[in-house]
């Protein structure tokens, strides 16, 4: 194995090679079942280091994937063809776009750190762990700014001001359950960017 | 926990709610709630006596009993489909869960996970939003934490800790003549037997409630908000659900990383009452509501008392915050706004120099109708805090 | 570095045609998009089955990527939007509510593995795992370090450069000969658990 073809490998994998090298070596990977299969072993390495419980790491996802797609008219051949698609990617473009950056620093934290607890790896976070507490600010007695309740030219989707949320927190307890839960759901999600969704085929339908 | 004695008579409150609520475990169920009624005006009364503080001290551990309990209680209800909304609401509160739903609104789907746990005599809850929000609701105890990473804030409020424990409002007699509540099917929803319970509203000040139970553990496994002509507004649908009997600490914990964010809490803990409280009432309710609360609080992250008074049907219930005008904002014009946060509704007004918000899981004119119905009664010998 | 260069050379290779340029995405994100899909089913198997979906949703969608997000946040709410519909069109395929069971083992708040969760997988799974997680410990501090910030804590070169007190050039080495220490341990497991001869070579 080449030694220097594998470090470009893992500096492309980490997206760390300069894009004239990446277009080469692109090309190469897309072809080289062994270079592909240690780039998957890569992939694994990084899961295993991440302690993503629940996935599998020796999911047989990419060969089923590959089987479906070698099955599919090559893109290049097929423009047009997927009109079905098109529509149904469009909204995502336009949200993709306007969200951009912070919904995927969200995503990405969320996706590093599990549900609950510290990773398995003790050894692995200690190593590099931010002391998240010491840095914040306490900045906790004025900040009058935060208290104004936003001129909401519509009745729709008021933006949660800070105040509105301590109303809404100080509600929260005096609301029945399923009210509560209402309530504090719509609270989580407002305004969370995942505008333009397609409407499920379900909610309202099947009343009895 | 630094407790005034305004908490404590907002714990007297419900401790008249939780003692209704314990009295359904007496087969005397009925003149005991017709009691906890009759004294709904006798909350306001006994606010301002020293002596309520005894008296919720005292009921607390007697209500926590009753939650302990699961009893196979008769109730005047128990043949009724209200006793479903009961069982409900104390599976919701009493229960171990966790489970992912999707919360329909508008037309938006999002997906949340909650997290809920009792645990001797505590309550736990976590609420998270799954999608781009990342936004978290936290609640420990009497803690209350609202994690909002879009805004690098985090809001921590302390409760009392005897709220915690209170299922509220409660579903009584009254709330009867103000809801149609049916039985309509017994279905199976994704391989349970549910009993579909609705709740249809009288008049057009509230809203009702389609809902799925689960006949074997009464969790909602699907519920529908529903407009009085019966359009749903607002589902909620379980996606997975399980009932750990244990749930571990960490499981309370938020993945949110917290480095540079603002903090605000009111450790400061609720202002004493002082003579200078303008005792604020509503001259007219909408049919059915009566004033269940009122505290004097403060909100995190700010200085300036809060008056809370809390209105409710025994099924929906509509807080009211008072505040003081500060100087800067007393030259703007009053602007009445409007804000709906899901089926919730806002509805922020400024009367005789205080700001009044009301916000509620009702419709919004009855928000509206609320909060411009708040007068001060002049108390006497006061000085307004108005600048 | 011009971010996202890395997967937007393999993306274009897509779209000029090159199926195989795919597979590399695919290798590089599943376990993320799995990952990512578990907040919505607790089911592994149902998660790898929507994640399959999403990536074929993906590709016959890839002509209309323009490059204005990174590829990955382009995948990401593919595969949200597929895991939301998939779980709000579930009334057709029925859930499990775990009621019944009053269940004291332990609980796991990733989800509990059912019993699509072949025990096979589980063991390999495990195997890897701890062979990775050996294959760390193994490592000289300097190259542990510079693989864990990489991968754990989503550093760039840069950053690492800056945390360790190194070049950048000095980074990309550690992290390469950190990955290939690794894998040489991993390539034995893959070898004797898997059989995909075929991709070892």
């Amino acid at each position: 194995m080449n030694e220097e073809l594998d470090s470009q490998l893992s500096a492309m994998f980490d997206d760390e090679l300069a894009p004239g090298e990446c277009e080469l070596l692109a090309r190469r990977l897309s072809r080289d079942e062994q270079l592909k299969a240690r780039w998957g072993r890569y992939a694994v390495i990084g899961a295993a280091i991440r302690s993503e419980r629940g996935v599998r790491l020796n999911a047989a996802l990419a060969g089923r994937v590959s089987a479906v797609i070698l099955a599919e008219p090559a893109l290049a051949a097929a423009h047009g063809a997927h009109r079905a698609a098109v529509r149904w990617w469009q909204p995502l473009a336009g949200a993709a776009v306007a969200v951009g950056v912070a919904l995927v620093s969200v995503l990405w934290l969320r996706a590093q750190v599990p549900f609950a607890g510290a990773p398995r790896n003790a050894h692995l976070t200690a190593t590099a762990s931010v002391p998240a507490a010491a840095v914040v600010a306490a900045a906790a007695a004025g900040a009058p700014d935060s208290y104004v309740v936003p001129r909401a030219p519509a009745v729709r989707a008021m933006v949660p001001s800070t105040e509105l949320a301590n109303y809404v927190v100080a509600h929260s307890v005096f609301s029945s359950p399923v009210a509560r839960r209402n309530l504090l759901s719509a609270f989580m999600t407002s305004e969370s960017g995942t505008a333009a969704e397609e409407p499920p085929d379900e909610p309202q339908g099947n009343v009895h | 926990m630094s407790t005034s004695e305004r908490f404590i008579a907002l714990t007297l409150a419900w401790a008249v709610a939780g003692a209704a609520l314990a009295g359904e475990a007496s087969p005397e169920r009925t003149p005991a709630h017709k009691t906890s009624l009759e004294s709904a005006p006798a909350h306001k009364t006994s606010l301002d006596q020293a002596p309520a503080h005894k008296t919720s001290l005292e009921s607390a551990p007697a209500h926590k009993t009753s939650l302990d309990q699961a009893p196979a209680h008769k109730t005047s209800l128990e043949s009724a489909p209200a006793h479903w909304l009961e069982r409900m609401n104390r599976a919701l509160t009493t229960r171990n869960y966790d489970g992912t739903f999707s919360h329909w609104h508008g037309g938006r789907v999002e997906m949340l996970r909650i997290i809920h746990r009792v645990q001797d005599g505590t309550v736990s809850e976590r609420l998270a939003s799954l999608d781009g929000s990342g936004r978290e609701f936290i609640r420990a105890g009497p803690s209350l934490t609202c994690y909002l990473p879009d805004k690098r804030t985090v809001l921590v409020e302390q409760r009392p800790p005897q709220e915690s424990l209170v299922g509220f409002p409660a579903v009584n007699d009254q709330t009867a003549s103000f809801y149609d509540i049916r039985e309509v099917n017994r279905t199976r929803l994704n391989r349970r037997n549910t009993h579909v319970i609705t709740v249809s509203p009288k008049d057009e000040y509230r809203y009702g409630y389609r809902l799925w139970i689960d006949d074997s553990t009464a969790m909602p496994l699907k519920t529908q908000l529903c407009d009085r002509r019966g359009h749903v507004i607002e589902q909620i649908v379980f996606a997975s659900l399980t009932l750990p009997a244990h749930i571990p600490d960490s499981a309370f914990k938020s993945d949110v990383s917290t480095a540079g964010f603002q903090w605000l809490r009111n450790e400061s803990g609720p202002p004493a009452p002082t003579a200078a409280t303008l005792a604020w009432n509503a001259m007219r309710l909408p049919p059915g509501f009566r004033m269940a609360a009122r505290s004097a609080q403060t909100l995190p992250g700010s200085a300036d008392p809060v008056d809370h008074l809390v209105f409710t049907d025994g099924l929906a219930s509509v807080s009211v915050f008072v505040e003081a005008q500060r100087r800067e904002q007393a030259d703007q014009p009053a602007v009445p706004e409007s804000a709906a946060l899901g089926s919730s509704s806002a509805f922020s007004t400024v009367i005789d120099g205080h700001k009044i918000t009301a916000v509620g899981e009702v419709p919004p004119d009855t928000v509206r109708f609320i909060a411009s119905q708040l007068k001060a009664e002049e108390p006497p010998a006061v000085s307004s805090r108005r600048h | 570095m011009s971010a996202d260069a890395s997967d937007l050379s393999l993306v274009r290779r897509v779209q000029r045609g090159d199926k195989g340029a795919f597979d590399a995405l695919v290798l590089k994100y599943q376990h993320k998009l799995v990952k990512l899909v578990m907040r919505y089913v607790r089911n592994p198997a149902e998660a790898e089955d929507i994640a399959q979906e999403a990536f074929i949703k993906a590709y016959r969608a890839l002509p209309q990527f323009r490059g204005d997000s990174a590829f990955y946040t382009w995948l990401y709410r593919i595969a949200i939007n597929t895991a939301k519909n998939a779980v709000v069109s579930r009334d057709r395929s029925p859930i499990e509510y775990d009621l019944d069971r009053n269940n004291d083992e332990s609980y796991d708040m990733q989800g509990r593995m059912k019993d699509s969760e072949t025990p096979e997988g589980l063991v390999l799974t495990e195997e890897i795992r701890s062979t990775v997680n050996a294959a760390i410990d193994a490592l000289p501090e300097d190259l542990r370090t510079a693989i864990v910030l990489r991968e754990l804590e989503g550093l760039s070169y840069e950053e690492i450069a800056a945390a360790m007190a190194c070049p950048v050039g000095t980074v990309r080495s550690r992290i390469f000969r950190a990955r290939e220490a690794i894998d040489r341990r991993l390539r034995e497991v893959f070898e004797g658990g898997l059989g995909r001869a075929e991709e070892l070579g």
